[in-house]
């Protein structure tokens, strides 16, 4: 389930993205409210932590956009970046950016915070038992509005009939993912509550195009409608599924409405297979696929058999190759597999991420070899800050992906949780953030939440799993926030926040009194610190779980002092 | 008696060698590698020469296997690749799951698999005969994760708010953290001690926590009956062929012709010879256990041995696959021998040969 | 069950050297014992259900392996099963007509004018009766499958072992016992892993693994019969090791074989549906048991009928193996019969 936390940075970008074009009309050019920084606070102690080293912007051996990060005074940090980015705000929202403890880093090297985080969040981390179970208590200190139920239990299992199991019989009060065909029992239980998730990933099927048969563009092209996608949608996916008509899923501000797209036509189809000359039909070898249920493809084998069956009907034969988990990945990156069902969940809600990843000039060989065309208009796109320039070469992508065919968008999936009927304040987030502080049950003095699986490390600045990434958010703030079941900036541990006319320079005045778990006062410094730490990838305190700070990168395009890429 | 031992111990030795080449092979033949398993989607490359090279998998193989069997000499059994963990660590949190799972199931399959056995035994082609077999080989028939499936829909929902309820999961009721019995005798803190404390009966018994030793016991017998249907079977048939056996030797007939009733003959006579063979067996059904461990533990949401090694062989998880591994088939090696001496030292005919 | 039927005793009446008369009186014997037993019956009669299936299945079943029927027929995928009762041909006698109110009452039965679904449809929307009844041929030949080559590999390694002696035995039975260290599935779970999912690979892996059990029988076997005294002749007289082996050991090693392998089809075929149920065996097209059962498990609650008919299906092949080894075995040991 790691791709559908990637929705958290996603719509937040988005929005950040319009909060700040607003902002912009401003005449004082502030993205948002705020007068001009305080006066260094009275607390003549404080010590701003200070860099020798900056960035070399726009140099061979500096890619990132975080030109510096400073700590003005005790309750005020100032970004610089080397280009204008007008969605930084929703980006220092998302929760791989949370706050620690300038002390608790310091002891990074031995691991501490992947372990045993300390924050500033409504929840404090009181046992993970590895296998079992996270415990979380009540932050009595905290800022906000105290949390209402003292314990949150998370619980995990990847069978989603375990969890559902497991809800009716009360032995939890949660549960993520609802398997489709529960959908209606949940409905129908009095003592449940449904809500839906609403989607942010696409499936497609795709096609290496230097692999014969599928070099011949007219044969794709066949298969593209071929294919009945409202049947798919309709048979194996939950309720608030859609099928696709384009490789971005609605909630992506670049989506085009009414993009032209292959519809199910299977005269059509035979025609162009009859054309692509195989008037009689022809066997296509396997489609590869592998039994992960996703976001994006809650039930893989039937999905797969179904289209094998639609194939047939207009005389393409293709035998289903399942390939375990593992080698699967492996054989897609590699540009191994021919023809293929995969997906994508969104990391932060920029068409980017969905285009370039997939059919840039620097996407893996997972289609084969890419066309000069659809490169082209997608660095333009990439580069245009207007956006109504920027739909228009995205409405061109999407025509260039129809007519090459090397990937058949499908569906986009929903998903669902469900709650005991007596949790109020019960709510689902487009960004699986769903937020524990804000429900409340009668009489209760826990909660427990059932998600997929477990998560491999708390110290989230180095996880992707969206499983990691829902127990760091209760633990762990950051210096804005999404609003509860939204996608919407607000403040967090910064109240305000401005930026100069181009937007490269950004400043955050910080909330004061917040303290964290283990009673330390926060502060810029643990600010700078945590961002620091990700940052500066010759840090010492830059180590993690994996060490890769995947999302760092992903918002900031790249660290200081990257590590001498590896011969070969 | 000695030498016999003795001589079991060493041929054991290249056993354990084997042991560790198979467990060192089976890890590196699995395609794919941890990497790509770790990263998903996001593997490149660039990522994956850092990451194999922060984990020493970009040594050659020949190499690697050297400090593996040095490594494991000297006790260390490396690092997970996915979780934080050391290998040693995962064992200490993890074995003490599938044992107390094991031990429950192989506890319910004696004492139900043993009296079935004896009672079709001692009335051969009786009707009894035929239902106790047809029973006890309906129950291996069973999938067990068909089984677990079904008892939980019987036990958990159906008889919900039933006094015959029982809990879908074979962990303890969310939210519970029973305090470690070293920490309550405050005795300081070992890995043996830890792993100790991972057996929630017992320690629920040493920190002298009631209500914690029925919240476990609870949660452990679903589990523990949809695994112990495998090992059931196989004593009831053992038990039962094996008493046939011992009927037809002549110091039972020389019992009959004495007059002895055939309950006496059986119960007196019979039976304590007849339960020989079944204590091996007992031995060999370790294996199985653990294997039906591997579908039990997911069904109840169990972090065991089986489902530690089953997400350790999808996710590439080198030295978990060769740590778990490694000590499962040691332990299986060692119990096997351990059976064998208790029947050398129980059955004297052997004892002499 | 006529004993006929088992060619194994003819052919070796053709010619067979004294020693073998015995073998061959044996054989009779034990079959005629065998199906003397009820449970022995009981399992003889299940597998010739489920070998009539699995031979006719393309004429019992009335719809295709594959054939999906959401656009056919309009139907939603998991529909229930559609039993058509209220038949004409159904004599009109009371104990009938209360089962069938039974079964309407509980939902079974449906109006003639939709189409007959007599176990319901799968995840596909596929007909899961028919599925069902495909399902045989794959479970037996897998099992049979599985199980013949890893005697036929396991026997040749407990010959050459027991017959041998030596380094050669020591050797072979060290890696046995090697092999024998791992619990099967997981050792099955690995190979499958390393070769790659799929149905041949699944039968391939619980094969391999079960091996040294029949390398170990075999051997033991060997053992005994290389000290007996016919063997002893033979050598005297010149007869070559190969004619040895195959003329006098492995005939008088198959009794303790076969009880084995009957058992071990039953292990064989629960180890392959737990390879489904971790999702190992390829195609989820192909009807196979234990990928339908596995396939569907999430909807043990929604849908129990995709659940429950495949899992009977496991458990009634396992059972028949189970029951007719049992009785092979109580037949073929000489000190169990009374």
């Amino acid at each position: 389930m790691r791709q559908r936390r990637f929705r958290w940075v996603s719509a937040l970008v988005v929005l950040g993205i319009v909060a700040a074009a607003c902002g912009d009309d401003d005449d004082d050019g502030a993205a948002d409210g705020g007068d001009e920084a305080e006066e260094p606070a009275d607390d003549g102690d404080f010590e701003a932590l200070a860099f020798d080293e900056s960035a070399q912007c726009g140099t061979e051996a500096y890619a990132g956009n975080l030109a510096a990060i400073e700590a003005v005074d005790e309750l005020t940090v100032r970004f610089t970046l080397c280009n204008p980015d007008v969605a930084l705000p929703s980006k220092v929202a998302f929760s791989a950016l949370g706050i620690f403890s300038e002390e608790q880093l310091e002891e990074a090297a031995s691991g501490s915070p992947v372990d045993a985080p300390i924050g500033t969040g409504p929840y404090q981390l009181e046992a993970w038992e590895r296998g079992s179970q996270i415990v979380l208590t009540a932050n009595e200190d905290y800022w906000g509005d105290a949390p209402s139920i003292p314990t949150v239990v998370f619980r995990w299992s990847e069978e989603s009939a375990q969890r559902l199991v497991e809800l009716q019989a009360g032995d939890v009060d949660g549960i993520d993912n609802v398997g489709t065909e529960d959908f209606a029992t949940v409905e129908g239980d009095s003592n449940l509550q449904l809500i839906e998730r609403e989607p942010l990933n696409v499936f497609y099927l795709g096609f290496n195009v230097d692999k014969p048969p599928f070099d011949n563009e007219t044969l794709r092209q066949a298969i593209g409608y071929a294919i009945d996608k409202d049947r798919i949608v309709e048979n194996f996916y939950p309720e608030g599924s859609i099928a696709a008509d384009q490789f971005l899923p609605p909630g992506i501000p670049q989506y085009q409405d009414g993009a032209e797209s292959f519809t199910y036509d299977p005269d059509r189809a035979r025609e162009l297979l009859a054309e692509a000359g195989y008037p009689d039909g022809v066997d296509l070898g396997v489609l590869s696929y592998r039994a992960t249920v996703r976001g994006y493809l809650p039930q893989p084998p039937q999905v797969a058999s179904d289209i094998r069956d639609q194939l047939a009907q207009v005389g393409i034969t293709v035998a289903l190759d399942e390939q375990e988990e593992g080698a699967f990945i492996d054989n897609a990156n590699t540009g191994a597999l021919s023809f293929y069902m995969l997906g994508w969940g969104a990391d932060f809600p920029d068409a980017t991420n969905f285009w370039d990843f997939h059919f840039g000039s620097g996407a893996s060989p997972q289609f084969g070899t890419g066309f000069e065309d659809m490169h082209e208009v997608l660095a333009e796109a990439g580069s245009t800050v207007d956006e109504g320039e920027r739909g228009d070469l995205y409405a061109q992508a999407n025509e260039l992906l129809m007519q090459h065919a090397q990937a058949i968008p499908i569906a986009y999936g929903g998903s669902a949780v469900a709650f005991d009927a007596a949790v109020e304040g019960a709510h689902s987030s487009p960004l699986s953030n769903e937020r524990f502080a804000v429900m409340s049950e009668e009489g209760a003095d826990q909660l427990v939440w059932m998600q997929n699986g477990e998560p491999s490390g708390l110290y989230c600045a180095d996880e992707t799993d969206g499983e990691a990434l829902r127990v760091c958010e209760q633990i762990n703030e950051s210096l804005l926030g999404y609003e509860v079941g939204g996608t919407e900036v607000e403040p967090a541990l910064a109240e305000e926040w401005e930026s100069n006319e181009d937007l490269t320079e950004w400043t955050f005045t910080l909330r004061e009194g917040v303290t964290f778990h283990d009673g330390g006062t926060f502060d810029a410094n643990d600010v700078v610190a945590s961002y620091r730490t990700q940052w500066d990838a010759a840090d010492p305190r830059h180590v993690g779980r994996e060490g890769l700070f995947t999302y760092f990168e992903a918002l900031f395009f790249g660290f200081l002092n990257p590590p001498p890429a590896p011969a070969g | 008696m000695l030498r016999f031992i003795a001589r079991r111990l060493v041929s054991s030795i290249p056993v354990l060698f084997g042991i560790l080449l198979v467990t060192f092979v089976i890890a590196r033949i699995i395609p794919g590698d941890p990497c790509q398993a770790a990263l998903q989607e996001r593997a490149t490359p660039e990522a994956c020469a850092d990451f194999n090279q922060r984990h020493g998998l970009d040594k050659p193989i020949v190499s690697q296997f050297g400090d593996y069997v040095g490594d494991v000499a000297r006790g260390d059994l490396g690092d997970s690749v996915q979780e934080r963990q050391s290998v040693s660590q995962l064992l200490v949190d993890r074995l003490p799951v599938t044992i107390q799972l094991s031990a429950a199931a192989l506890l319910i399959a004696v004492v139900v698999g043993v009296p079935l056995g004896v009672l079709a035994g001692s009335r051969q082609n009786s009707k009894t005969d035929v239902t106790t077999i047809v029973g006890a080989n309906l129950g291996v028939s069973i999938p067990v994760f068909v089984l677990g499936l079904i008892l939980q829909y019987v036990f958990a929902l159906q008889l919900d708010e039933t006094p015959l309820a029982l809990p879908a999961s074979g962990q303890l009721t969310a939210g519970t953290i029973p305090e470690p019995f070293y920490e309550a005798w405050g005795i300081g803190q070992n890995s043996f001690f830890e792993f100790v404390a991972n057996f929630d009966l017992l320690n629920a018994v040493l920190i002298w926590r009631w209500d914690i030793f029925v919240d476990a016991l609870q949660h452990l017998i679903l589990p523990a009956v949809a695994l112990a249907t495998i090992p059931m079977a196989v004593i009831t048939r053992m038990t039962r062929s094996s008493l046939l056996d011992v009927l037809g030797l002549d110091y039972v007939r020389t019992a009959r012709a004495k007059g002895l009733r055939e309950r006496v003959v059986v119960a007196r006579h019979a039976l304590r010879n007849s339960l020989l063979p079944v204590v091996t067996v007992i031995g060999l059904s370790l294996g199985t256990l653990i294997g039906g461990a591997i579908l039990t533990e997911s069904i109840f949401n169990l972090t065991g041995v089986g489902k530690t090694l089953f997400d350790a062989i999808s996710g590439r998880d080198y030295f978990v696959v060769q740590g778990f591994t490694l000590v499962v088939a040691v332990g299986f090696v060692l119990i096997n021998l351990i059976t064998d001496i208790i029947y050398t030292f129980l059955d004297p005919k052997v004892r002499v040969s | 069950m006529a004993i006929e039927e088992i060619p194994l005793a003819e052919e070796q009446a053709a010619e067979a050297p004294p020693g073998l008369r015995r073998e061959r009186g044996l054989w009779r014997d034990a079959f005629r014992q065998t199906f003397r037993k009820r449970s022995a019956v009981i399992g003889a009669a299940i597998l010739g259900l489920l070998l009539f299936i699995a031979v006719f299945a393309p004429l019992l079943a009335p719809y295709g392996e594959r054939e999906v029927l959401i656009s056919s027929e309009g139907l939603r995928p998991r529909t229930e099963p559609c039993i058509h009762l209220s038949v004409n041909w159904i004599p009109d006698v009371p104990v009938l007509s209360t089962v069938e109110s039974f079964l309407e009452s509980n939902g079974f039965s449906c109006p003639s004018d939709q189409p007959q679904h007599l176990m319901g449809l799968d995840g596909n929307g596929r007909d899961e009766f028919s599925r069902v009844l495909f399902g045989a041929r794959v479970s037996l030949l897998a099992g049979v499958g599985a199980v013949s080559f890893a005697v036929l590999i396991g026997a040749f390694i407990g010959l050459i072992s027991g017959f041998m002696g030596g380094r050669v035995d020591n050797g072979l039975m060290r890696v046995m016992d090697v092999m024998l260290a791992f619990p099967a599935l997981l050792l099955a779970i690995a190979v499958v892993t390393a070769l790659g999912p799929g149905l041949f690979n699944g039968v391939l892996a619980v094969s391999l693994v079960t091996i040294p059990v029949y390398a170990r029988v075999t051997r033991s076997r060997t053992l005994s019969v290389r000290e007996q005294d016919f063997v002893a002749a033979d050598r005297a007289l010149g007869v070559s090791n190969a004619r040895i082996l195959s003329h006098r050991v492995l005939p008088n090693s198959l009794t303790p074989l076969v009880v084995q392998a009957t058992l071990g089809i039953a292990t064989v075929v629960l180890e392959l549906a737990a390879l489904s149920f971790v999702g190992l065996t390829g195609d989820p097209d192909r009807a196979e048991w234990g990928r339908m059962l596995a396939l569907e498990r999430n909807q043990l609650f929604t849908s129990p009928h995709l659940v429950f008919y495949p899992g009977l299906m496991i458990m009634l092949n396992v059972l028949a193996f189970n029951l007719i080894g049992d009785g092979l075995r109580d037949a073929l040991d000489p000190r169990l019969n009374k």
